[in-house]
């Protein structure tokens, strides 16, 4: 790929992110990017949890949480990069700390520190009344993506 | 294990397999999952679990995202805690940590899962997640706080 400027990056992104087609896993999630800022490292998005995500006492599993977390601490740790990547977890720890409902759901993604080799992530999840209900951490490893991505 | 004098008695591994297959209270988490119990180990405090991970749960590289294999992984802990209790308590996450130690395409997966210890006010247990050619792709380790168990009849 040929190299891009920040601004051409971000115009990517920004493009990528909100014109689709999504993956199905960000699908899934009903993703809906808010914003992004790639010089001070982080991405928002809002999610919307379904039905098809219910354990047996009626709340979302954890998993389907952490793939929430996942997206947007995935996209702070990328989005910085100075090539188009993608930036594989390594580890990833959450903490469920308040049962999630279906319906919308907040999403933020930092990146905390970022080398060739490595991106540190972290991120949160709140409700519509802004409670807190999980966050994250995890460490990543970026790659260049392939070119035409 | 501590058990209270109210509790059922405990059914055999079989019979506990039969009665999880044959639930007709599936959650919809483990229905989108494609999941399915295949072995309950009692004595050893452990479960094994199938899953079919629909393309749809794939990344920008077609690879299955690491939340959905977190997804399986918590899955299998929960039953295994469920079990583990003889269906008397479940257990809401409180922390999980996963280790991605490979990429997982879409299609058949296997989960392990073991309970490290059960207490009064806190369980931790395990997980494994494999492909389907039994190469080890996630590890989980993860904490609950156990509570009375109501839905599965």
């Amino acid at each position: 790929m040929a190299e891009m400027s920040r601004e051409e990056l971000d115009a990517h992104w920004r493009s990528i992110l909100t014109e689709g087609p999504f993956p199905g896993a960000t699908s899934f999630l009903g993703f809906q990017l808010v914003d992004f800022d790639s010089r001070e490292g982080w991405c928002t998005a809002r999610f919307t949890a379904s039905e098809a995500m219910l354990n047996p006492g009626g709340t979302v599993q954890g998993g389907f949480v952490t793939a929430m977390l996942d997206e947007v601490m995935s996209l702070s740790g990328a989005i910085p990069q100075p090539v188009m990547s993608w930036v594989p977890t390594l580890q990833l720890t959450v903490n469920f700390i308040r049962a999630m409902h279906p319906g919308p759901v907040f999403g933020r993604g930092e990146l905390v520190y970022t080398s060739k080799s490595t991106a540190h992530v972290q991120g949160q999840l709140t409700d519509e009344n802004g409670r807190l209900l999980a966050r994250g951490v995890a460490a990543c490893m970026p790659r260049p993506l392939p070119a035409g991505n | 294990m501590s058990e209270t004098p109210q509790e059922p008695p405990r059914l055999s591994d079989a019979e506990m397999l039969a009665r999880f297959q044959n639930s007709k209270k599936r959650p919809p988490c483990s229905d989108t999952l494609g999941m399915r119990l295949t072995e309950v180990e009692q004595e050893a405090r452990r479960i094994r679990m199938d899953f079919e991970v629909s393309q749809s749960f794939a990344n920008p590289t077609g690879a299955v995202q690491g939340g959905f294999i977190a997804a399986m992984l918590d899955e299998a802990m929960s039953t295994c805690v469920i079990i583990d209790s003889n269906v008397t308590m479940t257990a809401p996450t409180l922390e999980m940590k996963v280790s991605y130690l490979k990429r997982l395409m879409p299609g058949p997966a296997h989960v392990e899962a073991r309970i490290l210890k059960r207490g009064r006010s806190a369980v931790f247990m395990e997980a494994d997640c494999f492909d389907d050619e039994g190469t080890l792709v996630a590890r989980a380790s993860a904490s609950a706080i156990p509570m009375p168990f109501r839905r599965l009849g």
